[in-house]
């Protein structure tokens, strides 16, 4: 839009959001964002936004969004606290790399610093969990303000950016005319990658006995799906992914071996262990995935490739760390690379996919029939929906369980709060994720207290039909601390017992059919009548208490020292 | 081990960069023991010199995170020994070091500093120097009991590699 108009900040920041692909927003008013609000009535017709009913309900909307479309997500909330709400999900965000732009309203630039009502420095709040943050304070600023935001939320590692825009700047004239951002003197978000490096890993890969791919969510976030199965089928290399990563690459394709970390599957965990080579692309080596680090991959050697600098050779020691994008490095690596059969080595895979089998698969029904568990319901889920939903999860046992058991046939399938383990992130998050893709299924799998932590939006749910499926896991516990107390504190359940209400009933209140099953008979055509229904549908099931996620690396622990049983 | 650091970035001059800056320090709880920061010889570019006493592997682990803000255009880290370092003092002392010294221009060559102001009352002396010989002065004139009072800079620096060489990553976008 070269030709210039004279028009007000907030329909500048408006148009500026549409020239940026924006279709769809989340938020929550108030009286340092109603002239923005004032101006999106005159734009519902190229802008949906949705009404949260909570700013925290909002801004995991906006990240359950991103992290479906690929898009950029965008939130907005008024000064003080509305913007003090963002913040959980901000760090969620900054943790996960989820491109978002979160819009803040805040009070008018003459009365900055004076604690003016619902005044909150949230720019000096936000510091440490954005990406980047910006005040603007005149109208002027604005398009420039929400291109650089949208630049560097989607470039390089992808994060959160938070714009504070003061009233007066709101309802300030200026000329509005639109140039996107396209590259920043201080900031250099796409690597070029060291070709010596390439050369040196590609020679490892073909010199390894024992190589393993770790993938994580910068395959997914780079686009580099593609890439990375052909390489690892070019190459006959296993593939296991990390919490984020999961759904990167098809969960039935023979070169699969599971997921990493503290309760990942145990052949994925015990490869690392034994592996000469690890090749880990787009990855962070949380302390989630690698336990103690001391006693991590010891007789491997570590490549390491990451868009962002600063992991590298951040947690672990590296032997060769590449700093690039993932698919450039993959589509790299793929020249020269030789076919090897490593019979023993997947061989090996296959030994420890039957240990899992023996000792964890084979329990995971209630041996007296009595309980439905979380492993069944997430088992069975799978069966139905064939690989084709989107998994959206809680935190906590629900989450473990929805990682372990759930099938995914595409990417960015997965959604869950990996990071920052936010609960409360699940049933936002999954709203958001349907309204991004409303031609898919959508499934929030919750536990029974991270529902309560965002359940008003179920209010959001019913005011804008979306039809997004909500399988809530009720053991009436805090289940996953109450699994640490049992194993680590001597089962002194301290604070982890809860008394629920009937979810169902308060599904119904919302005008959302609902159903509750208790018993393992009712439970495969619950799920059946929960996917078949037309539109939102809330389903409770009742189940064990006292289960357990195994295996499990305790924290800290090595990756050799799984725990099995209780 | 700990050792003193400093770290020079250079950044565009833009508000909040030195928050997030410090941040960095901040969250792996290391005390910053100065920091100064000024406009660089380009302009528009800010120079940052913080000097921090922490180990190796923490202060690459920083400047790696001083890197990722998307303000900071370079940072590296040094030890004292690979920069020019200077800093500069002000002392206030009786005016009776004067007088047993005789005239004002004695005084200020046996100290290798400068008098900038003089009246009956005191006497402000400035000196530049390496941090050991202004805390030597400051000692000295301790020794002697006629410190009133002292005040110095941070460090300012020049490193003995050309600028041109951290600034190599702006390219042809210098004047951008
Ligand atoms: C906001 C927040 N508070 C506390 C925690 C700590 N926490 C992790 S899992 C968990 C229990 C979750 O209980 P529930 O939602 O019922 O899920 P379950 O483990 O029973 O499946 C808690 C309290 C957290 N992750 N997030
Ligand atoms: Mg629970």
């Amino acid at each position: 839009m070269a030709n210039k108009q004279k028009i007000k900040g907030a329909e500048a920041l408006l148009l500026s959001l549409i020239e940026e692909g924006t279709r769809d927003m989340f938020g929550y008013p108030g009286g340092q964002v109603i002239p923005i609000y004032d101006c999106l009535y005159d734009y519902r017709d190229r802008i949906n936004h949705i009404l949260t009913r909570h700013e925290q309900g909002a801004v995991h909307a906006a990240q359950g969004y991103a992290r479906a479309t690929g898009r950029v997500g965008v939130c907005m909330a008024t000064s003080g606290p509305g913007a003090t709400n963002l913040v959980t999900g901000i760090a969620d965000a900054m943790l996960d790399s989820t491109p978002l732009v979160c819009i803040t309203g805040q009070v008018p630039s003459s009365m900055l610093g004076t604690d003016a009502f619902q005044e909150a420095d949230i720019i000096s709040m936000t510091m440490p969990v954005t990406k980047w943050n910006y005040q603007v304070t005149s109208a002027s600023e604005i398009p420039r303000a929400i291109a650089k935001a949208f630049y560097i939320a989607r470039s390089g590692r992808p994060g959160p950016v938070l714009i504070d825009i003061a009233k007066n700047a709101q309802v300030e004239e200026m000329d509005y005319s639109y140039k996107p951002c396209l590259s920043l003197r201080s900031y250099h978000p796409t690597p070029e990658i060291d070709e010596e490096g390439v050369r040196q890993a590609v020679e490892m890969i073909n010199a390894a006995e024992r190589p393993l791919i770790l993938a994580g969510q910068g395959v997914v976030l780079s686009g580099a799906e593609r890439s990375l199965t052909e390489f690892a089928e070019a190459g006959h290399l296993p593939v296991a992914t990390t919490l984020m990563g999961i759904s990167a690459l098809p969960s039935g394709h023979p070169l699969f071996v599971g997921n990493l970390g503290m309760h990942g599957n145990v052949a994925a965990n015990a490869m690392t262990q034994h592996s000469d080579l690890i090749v880990a692309i787009g990855m962070r080596f949380s302390d989630r995935v690698t336990g103690d680090v001391q006693n991590y991959a010891p007789q491997a050697k570590i490549i390491h490739v990451d868009i962002d600098r600063a992991e590298l050779g951040k947690n672990i020691r590296i032997d060769l760390a590449l700093h690039a994008d993932a698919r450039t490095a993959l589509e790299a690596f793929k020249v020269g690379l030789k076919y090897r059969e490593r019979p023993d080595w997947f061989a090996f895979a296959e030994q420890e996919r039957a240990v899992e089998q023996k000792e964890v698969f084979a329990h995971t029904d209630d041996p007296a029939g009595r309980f439905i568990t979380m492993a069944q319901v997430i088992r069975n889920l799978a069966e139905i929906e064939k690989g084709d939903a989107v998994i959206v999860t809680d935190v906590g046992q629900n989450q473990m369980f929805s990682a372990r058991y759930s099938r995914f046939n595409a990417s960015r399938s997965f959604i869950t709060s990996g990071g920052l383990g936010t609960m409360g992130f699940g049933l936002p998050a999954a709203l958001g994720a349907k309204v991004g893709v409303p031609d898919k299924e959508v499934v929030a799998v919750l536990g029974d207290g991270g529902l309560q932590m965002t359940l008003q939006e179920l209010g959001t749910i019913m005011q804008n039909n979306i039809g997004v499926k909500i399988l809530v896991l009720n053991n009436s516990y805090l289940g996953m601390v109450r699994q640490w107390q049992q194993l680590f504190f001597n089962r002194r359940y301290s604070f982890t017992e809860l008394e629920n209400p009937d979810f169902s009933a308060i599904a119904a209140a919302y005008r959302i059919p609902a159903r509750r099953v208790t018993k393992p008979e009712e439970l495969n055509g619950a799920l059946r009548e929960m996917s078949e229904a037309p539109g939102a549908y809330l389903l409770e099931v009742a189940v064990m208490p006292d289960e357990n996620v195994f295996p499990m690396v305790p924290a800290g622990a090595s990756l050799s020292n799984l725990i099995y049983h209780d | 081990m700990n050792k003193e650091y400093i770290v020079i970035a250079l950044t565009e001059n833009q508000i909040g960069v030195l928050n997030r800056i410090t941040g960095c320090y901040l969250r792996r709880k290391i005390n910053i023991e100065s920091l100064k920061v000024s406009e660089s010889s380009i302009k528009g570019i800010s120079m940052f010199v913080i000097s921090a006493y922490t180990t190796e592997e923490y202060i690459d682990r920083v400047v790696q995170q001083i890197r990722n803000i998307i303000d900071v255009i370079e940072a590296r880290y040094y030890t004292p020994d690979e920069l020019i370092t200077q800093e500069i003092a002000l002392y206030k002392v009786s005016s009776k070091m004067v007088e047993s010294n005789g005239r004002i221009d004695a005084l200020s060559r046996s100290l290798s500093a400068r008098i900038i102001e003089f009246n009956p009352a005191y006497v402000v002396i400035e000196k530049t120097g390496t941090r050991a010989e202004i805390e030597q002065l400051r000692d000295d004139l301790q020794r002697r009991g006629v410190l009133q009072e002292f005040t110095r800079s941070g460090s300012v620096v020049l490193h003995r590699a050309p600028l041109d060489d951290l600034l190599h990553d702006l390219g042809e976008n210098t004047m951008a």
